[in-house]
């Protein structure tokens, strides 16, 4: 059975033919989503990664060990960096393109791919939104779980108050700021007579550390699929003058010990902040943050801020995954987002005055207590202790 | 491939705010169940918009730029637009409003927004700022949507940039974050009319003698302006703007809220020894635990 909307296409995102972890992810994610939907509806729909870049069939190859069925790969040497206008353009074209959803399946009826997958990064957040824009349908933002499903659905615009069935929707759930509340998208065409309307491809942008890749299989077997991109002169007029990987002065890395505050230093940010860069201190640790915090809640000197409330410390989904040998958690509740950023540590202890707070269930050591309370007394216990442990490692 | 040469070193820029829930400590209330309470939560200048509003000033004070702001909302969302004003010294304010507007989806507020910036200087702005993302939708969609329904050249997450008025062409730098990977500073060249979208730490500098004078001076008038902001107000709705009503609010929106529930609590993952954050002996235990583990000791 052939139908305008088929597969699912994922938009790789590479440094010069070196795939960046979030690609590798969404692959794992289209792979488990396409298994069950070629099991519950029709084996033709697949996996599809799109490849831009020059030079980079290699990773072309390691995708499909990674779960793609088929890869399409546009080469040019125009395609070497990212730039918004040309990618959106490839992307777009190879969306339509009739010839290629071919190789995959019957396309006698082929419009658009059925669902697409972005990466939520710097450079996947914007290309996802020209490219929805571009191709004239619904996009969802940092997503973390995705369920395919039929569903009746009555919708005061959508279906005019109707219950209409939609076959193969896809799911699209995002956490909210707070990371306790979850938000399930769709993306749906206009069933209501008034205004008829086929919005594909459902497309997301994915949370990068969420998902799983699958376990690389170079037994897997699949087609790469050769493009050939069509652009002008005008789709080339941003020029890349110099590119520099920068180092984070944050470095979680190198160091035992990282100390993190969330919102709990509310009562008096300034001087709560203050104990944790002494706590930090003590134990030559590194000091992280929960997303909330990097968003500047609360009012402290410009110094304070520029030190500490960055995105650069955030620790979870959205920012850094860390393991370090001791993780200890000041003020933080513990949303599923930071707990995945950090439950890999070695000995994770929680300050925090509320015993119901999620954080209890993921460390080892639950200190029962406000921040400003406790760590002047953990302060003065490290000091306390730290001549005899200098002599036993010796 | 350009082959109008304008000779004119004018520049005309626009910034789009919005009107969003004041999320700082203290503001922002909540209801039980998590959920915001939106009638109990002030609104303000979105953050992030208003550091797109101080990235058109800097356009005002270094190249004597003119300045329009504009946002899609209710009436009340003309507080956004006030507040921005102050921020940039806005020559021209635009509220896009219609109740037709309600309920869009990124998509849909990016054709009004769209076709509300083309109506500002009879379509001629060099240079369109956005912020990062809005607070309450979080998305950042919104800007590169209007970018790619406008056919401006779209550049996200701008630390700094500058603007060559005899070759019209723009300079900028850009912070890109590759999550788990590094992150990139990228310096690119366009052509105008370009499309911002300004990263959290853009900070601008006015380092010349002669651009201080003129950030008091455009400051001075800023204070002003605000103060009597409807006289720079303009308010345009579907027909002003020439949009067709089926692409925007919710026809205009493929996607919708299905649901919102809480994110279901996951099973413990340790087991907690609690201890009691006022008892001086436990806590030492604690530490010596640390300390052991610090050590290069192997838990579990």
């Amino acid at each position: 059975m052939t139908s305008k909307y088929q597969h699912l296409y994922v938009v790789i995102e590479h440094d010069d033919g070196v795939p960046v972890p979030v690609s590798l992810e969404m692959l794992g994610e289209a792979r488990r989503l396409m298994d069950g939907f070629n099991k519950k509806y029709s084996s033709d729909e697949k996996v599809v990664a799109v490849v831009l870049g020059h030079n980079v069939h290699k990773l072309c190859e390691e995708l499909i060990y990674y779960g793609a069925d088929y890869v399409i790969y546009a080469d040019s040497p125009e395609l070497r960096s990212r730039r918004n206008i040309i990618d959106t353009k490839v992307i777009s074209q190879i969306a339509r393109n009739r010839e290629l959803a071919a190789k995959f399946s019957n396309a006698s009826e082929f419009v658009k791919p059925r669902y697409m997958f972005f990466g939520a990064d710097s450079i996947g957040r914007h290309l996802s939104s020209t490219v929805l824009a571009e191709l004239e349908s619904g996009l969802a933002s940092d997503i973390n779980k995705l369920v395919v499903e039929d569903l009746e659905l009555k919708h005061e615009h959508k279906t005019k108050g109707q219950a209409i069935k939609y076959e193969k929707t896809l799911e699209m759930y995002r956490p909210d700021f707070s990371g306790f509340l979850w938000t399930t998208i769709l993306c749906l065409d206009n069933r209501n007579p008034a205004n008829e309307r086929e919005y594909h491809p459902q497309a997301c942008s994915i949370i990068p550390g969420v998902f799983a890749p699958i376990e690389r299989d170079s037994s897997r077997r699949g087609e790469i699929v050769d493009y050939i991109p069509k652009f002008d002169e005008h789709d080339l007029r941003v020029r890349v003058l110099d590119r520099k990987i920068v180092k984070s002065a944050v470095d979680f890395d190198s160091h035992k010990a990282i100390v993190s505050f969330g919102k709990g230093v509310k009562d008096s940010p300034e001087q709560n902040i203050k104990l944790v860069a002494e706590l930090a201190k003590e134990i030559e640790a590194e000091v992280g943050i929960s997303l909330p915090i990097s968003k500047k809640p609360f009012s402290v000197s410009e110094g304070t801020n520029s030190t500490y409330m960055i995105p650069d410390r955030v620790i979870g989904t959205s920012g850094r995954k860390v393991a370090p040998l001791l993780y200890i958690a000041a003020g933080i509740s513990g949303a599923m987002q930071h707990i995945a950023g950090m439950k890999e540590s070695g000995f994770i202890v929680a300050i925090n005055p509320d015993e119901n707070s999620p954080i209890k269930d993921e460390c080892d050591i639950f200190i029962k207590g406000r921040m400003e309370d406790v760590i002047p007394i953990l302060v003065e216990e490290l000091r306390k202790q730290r001549p005899a442990i200098e002599v036993k490692k010796k | 491939m350009t082959t109008t040469t304008t000779t004119t070193k004018d520049l005309n820029v626009a910034v789009i705010v919005k009107l969003e829930p004041d999320f700082s400590e203290g503001n922002v209330s909540y209801n039980a169940d998590g959920t915001l309470n939106r009638a109990e939560t002030k609104s303000i200048l979105g953050p992030h918009s208003a550091i797109a509003s101080s990235a058109a000033f800097y356009a005002k004070v270094k190249y004597g730029a003119r300045v329009a702001v504009g946002t899609m909302g209710p009436p009340i969302a003309e507080s956004a637009l006030q507040q921005a004003q102050l921020l940039c010294d806005a020559d021209e304010l635009h509220l896009y409003s219609d109740r037709i507007f309600a309920g869009a989806d990124t998509l849909a507020t990016a054709e009004v927004l769209g076709a509300g910036i083309s109506k500002v200087e009879g379509g001629k702005v060099d240079i369109v700022f956005s912020g990062h993302r809005a607070s309450d939708g979080e998305t950042g969609q919104t800007g590169p949507q209007t970018a790619w329904k406008l056919g401006y050249t779209f550049l996200g997450n701008v630390v700094d940039y500058s603007v060559d008025l005899q070759n019209r062409l723009l300079r900028a730098r850009r912070l890109i974050s590759l999550q788990g990977f590094y992150d990139i500073i990228e310096e690119v060249e366009a052509p105008l009319p370009v499309f911002i979208s300004i990263d959290p730490s853009y900070k601008a500098f006015f380092n010349t003698v002669s651009q201080r004078l003129a950030l008091e001076k455009y400051q001075k008038e800023a204070k002003l302006r605000a103060e009597n902001y409807k006289q720079f107000l303009k308010v345009l709705n579907t027909q002003q703007l020439g949009i067709d009503p089926k692409l925007v609010g919710l026809p205009g929106s493929p996607t919708i809220v299905y649901k919102v529930e809480r994110i279901p609590k996951a099973k413990a993952s340790r087991k907690a020894e609690v201890v009691d954050g006022t008892n001086r002996d436990q806590i030492a235990k604690v530490v010596s635990n640390m300390y052991e583990v610090l050590g290069g000791m192997v838990i579990k």
